[in-house]
C-alpha cells in the first residue's frame, strides 16, 4: 500500500492526466472510510503519543494506536485474499473460456458430419424416388406370370386348332381321292358303254349290208 | 437487353454473363457476395463486344471462356479477360456445309476425358473440336431441324442433343453414330401440341434425362425410353439441370421451380426478370463461399441465390 500522500494527490507519475489520478486514488482508497487516512491519523497519533507526557494518556494513546494498527492489519489481509480471489477467478475464466473454444470446434464438426449426412441422406431420397417413378411404370405392365400363363393357353390353343386343321385337311384328300377314283370308274365305264354301243351298231350296219346284198 | 448465356470462372470467383448484343459482362462474386458489397459490386468488373451476333453459349474449362453464337466460337483467357482491351485467343468456326448463310451455334458442351469441344446450332449438325490441335474431328448428322441444347452423359461417353424437330438423340462419340432417339411427342402423356415439339432444354444424370420445352417437362428413363413422371408445369421451360436430389428448371415466367423427382413441386422462387433462359450453379470446389445459383433471362439482371429459398441480389449489366 505505499500510496504515500502529499497534499492529498499520491505520486504516481507524472504523465497520468487528472482523470488517471483520480481514478487511481479511487480504486486504493474504494471503500471510502479511508484506510490512507487511517495510516495517517496513525502515523499522527504516533508522533504526538511519542511527544505526549503523561502516562495514562500514553497508555490510553497505546492502546488506540494499537487497534488503529490492529485494523490496517485486517484490511491488509482482507484487501490480500480479495487479490486471491480475483487471481482463481481469473484462472476459472480461462478454464472456461478454452472449454469453450473445444466445444465450438466440436460443433464445427458435428456441422460439418450433419452436413455430409444430409448429402447422404438427399442421395437416398434421390434414388427412393427413382424407384418409385420406375416402380410406377412397371405398374402399368401387366404381370409376367400372368402374360406368361395366357402365352401358354394361345400356344395350346394354336397346337389344338392346327391338328383339328390336319385332321380335316386329311378327310379332305382322303374324300377327293374317293371321289376322284368313283369320276374315274364312272368315265371308264361310260367309255366301255359307249365303245359297246359303237360295236353294236357298227355290227348292225355290218349285218344290214350284208342283207341288201344279193346272194351270188 | 436479353442475357442468353453464362459461365462460372474455374476460380469460382466471376460469373461472365453473354447478351444479345454480343457482349460479355465479367462479374466479381467474391466482392458482391463479401459482408462489405456495395452498389458498384453488382455491377460488372468489365464488359466487352466479343461476337457481332448474340452470345448463345459459354462454357469455361480450367483456363479459358468459350463463347459461341454467329457462327464462331472465340476462347478467352480467363487469367486476361479482366484487363481492358482483352483480345480472344483464337477463333474457329466448324465446317459448314453452305458458305451462304452462316448458321448461329446455340449450345457448347466441354467432354472432359476427350478434351474436346462439341458445338450444335442452326445447321443441325453436331460438330466434336479437339481442343489441343482446334481441328474439327466429327459431325454427327441425324437432326431434321436445329439443335437447340446438348447434354452429356457421363458414364457411357454419349451426347444427348435437343432440338426442333422434337427429338432427344444419344449419340456415341467413339462411334460417331446414333445409338438412341426418343422422340417425346409422339408419346402422349407429355406431348401438347399447341406448344410445338421444339425441345429447349436437356439434362441427364446417366439413368436418366429430363427434357422439356414444348412438350411437357418429364423425366424419363434413358435405358427403357419411358416417361416416367410429368412434371405439372404449364409454362415451356428453358433451362433445366438436376441438383442434388432436385430438378431445378426455369423458363417462361419468373420463376426458378424445384421439383423432386416424384414430380411435387418443392419451392417455386420468384426472380426478377420476367422470363428466364439460363442457370448457373457454381460448384467450383476453389470457391465455396461463393456458392450460389445465378439466373438470368429476358433483362438486364442475374439474379443470385445464396440460398435455394429466396433470391438475395441481382448482378446489373
Amino acid at each position: 500500500m505505499g500510496a504515500v500522500t502529499d497534499g492529498g494527490i499520491p505520486r504516481i507519475g507524472i504523465m497520468e492526466s487528472k482523470d488517471e489520478v483520480i481514478r487511481k486514488r479511487l480504486l486504493i482508497d474504494g471503500d471510502g472510510a479511508g484506510d490512507d487516512r487511517r495510516i495517517n491519523l496513525l502515523v499522527k497519533s504516533f508522533i504526538k503519543w511519542c511527544n505526549s507526557g503523561s502516562q495514562e494518556e500514553g497508555y490510553s494513546q497505546y492502546q488506540r494506536m494499537l487497534s488503529t494498527l490492529s485494523q490496517c492489519e485486517f484490511s491488509m489481509g482482507k484487501t490480500l485474499l480479495v487479490y486471491d480471489m480475483n487471481l482463481r477467478e481469473m484462472e476459472n475464466y480461462e478454464k472456461i473460456y478454452k472449454e469453450i473454444e473445444c466445444s465450438i470446434a466440436g460443433a464445427h464438426e458435428k456441422i460439418a458430419e450433419c452436413k455430409k449426412q444430409i448429402l447422404q441422406a438427399k442421395r437416398i431420397r434421390k434414388n427412393r424416388q427413382e424407384y418409385d417413378a420406375l416402380a410406377k411404370v412397371i405398374q402399368h405392365h401387366p404381370d409376367r406370370h400372368e402374360t406368361l400363363k395366357e402365352l401358354e393357353a394361345l400356344g395350346k390353343e394354336l397346337e389344338h386348332l392346327s391338328h383339328i386343321k390336319e385332321s380335316v385337311e386329311d378327310k379332305l384328300e382322303l374324300r377327293r381321292k374317293q371321289f376322284h377314283v368313283l369320276l374315274s370308274t364312272i368315265h371308264e365305264l361310260q367309255q366301255t358303254l359307249e365303245n359297246d354301243e359303237k360295236l353294236s351298231e357298227v355290227e348292225e350296219a355290218q349285218e344290214t349290208s350284208m342283207e341288201a346284198d344279193p346272194k351270188p | 437487353m436479353t442475357i442468353f448465356s453464362q459461365s462460372v470462372s474455374p476460380c469460382g470467383k466471376f460469373l461472365a454473363a453473354g447478351n444479345n448484343y454480343g457482349q460479355i459482362a465479367v462479374f466479381s462474386l467474391s466482392a458482391a457476395l463479401s459482408s462489405e458489397a456495395k452498389e458498384e459490386s453488382k455491377k460488372p468488373v468489365v464488359t466487352f463486344q466479343a461476337h457481332d451476333g448474340p452470345v448463345y453459349s459459354m462454357v469455361s474449362t480450367d483456363r479459358h471462356l468459350l463463347s459461341a453464337g454467329d457462327g464462331e466460337v472465340k476462347a478467352w483467357l480467363w487469367a486476361e479477360i479482366l484487363k481492358k482491351g482483352c483480345k480472344e485467343l483464337w477463333r474457329r468456326q466448324p465446317p459448314y456445309r453452305t458458305s451462304l448463310e452462316v448458321p448461329e451455334i446455340n449450345a457448347l458442351l466441354l467432354v472432359p476425358k476427350e478434351n474436346s469441344l462439341i458445338l450444335a446450332g442452326g445447321d443441325c449438325q453436331l460438330h466434336a473440336m479437339d481442343l489441343e490441335t482446334g481441328a474439327f474431328t466429327r459431325a454427327l448428322r441425324g437432326h431434321t431441324d436445329y439443335i437447340h441444347c446438348l447434354a452429356l452423359r457421363e458414364r457411357s461417353p454419349e451426347v444427348l442433343s435437343g432440338g426442333e424437330d422434337g427429338a432427344v438423340r444419344l449419340w456415341d462419340l467413339r462411334t460417331a453414330k446414333e445409338v438412341q432417339t426418343i422422340e417425346v411427342y409422339k408419346h402422349e402423356e407429355c406431348s401438347r401440341p399447341h406448344n410445338g415439339r421444339w425441345i429447349g432444354c436437356l439434362a441427364t444424370d446417366s439413368d436418366w434425362m429430363v427434357c422439356g420445352g414444348g412438350p411437357a417437362l418429364t423425366l424419363w428413363h434413358l435405358r427403357s425410353s419411358t416417361p416416367t413422371t410429368i412434371f405439372p408445369m404449364r409454362a415451356p421451360q428453358k433451362h433445366v439441370t438436376f441438383y442434388q436430389d432436385l430438378i431445378l428448371s426455369a423458363g417462361q415466367g419468373r420463376c426458378v421451380n424445384q421439383w423432386q423427382l416424384s414430380g411435387e413441386l418443392k419451392a417455386q422462387v420468384p426472380g426478377s426478370s420476367p422470363g428466364l433462359l439460363s442457370l448457373s450453379l457454381n460448384q467450383q470446389p476453389a470457391a465455396p463461399e461463393c456458392k450460389v445459383l445465378t439466373a438470368a433471362g429476358n433483362s438486364c439482371r442475374v439474379d443470385v441465390f445464396t440460398n435455394l429459398g429466396y433470391r438475395a441480389f441481382s448482378l446489373s449489366f
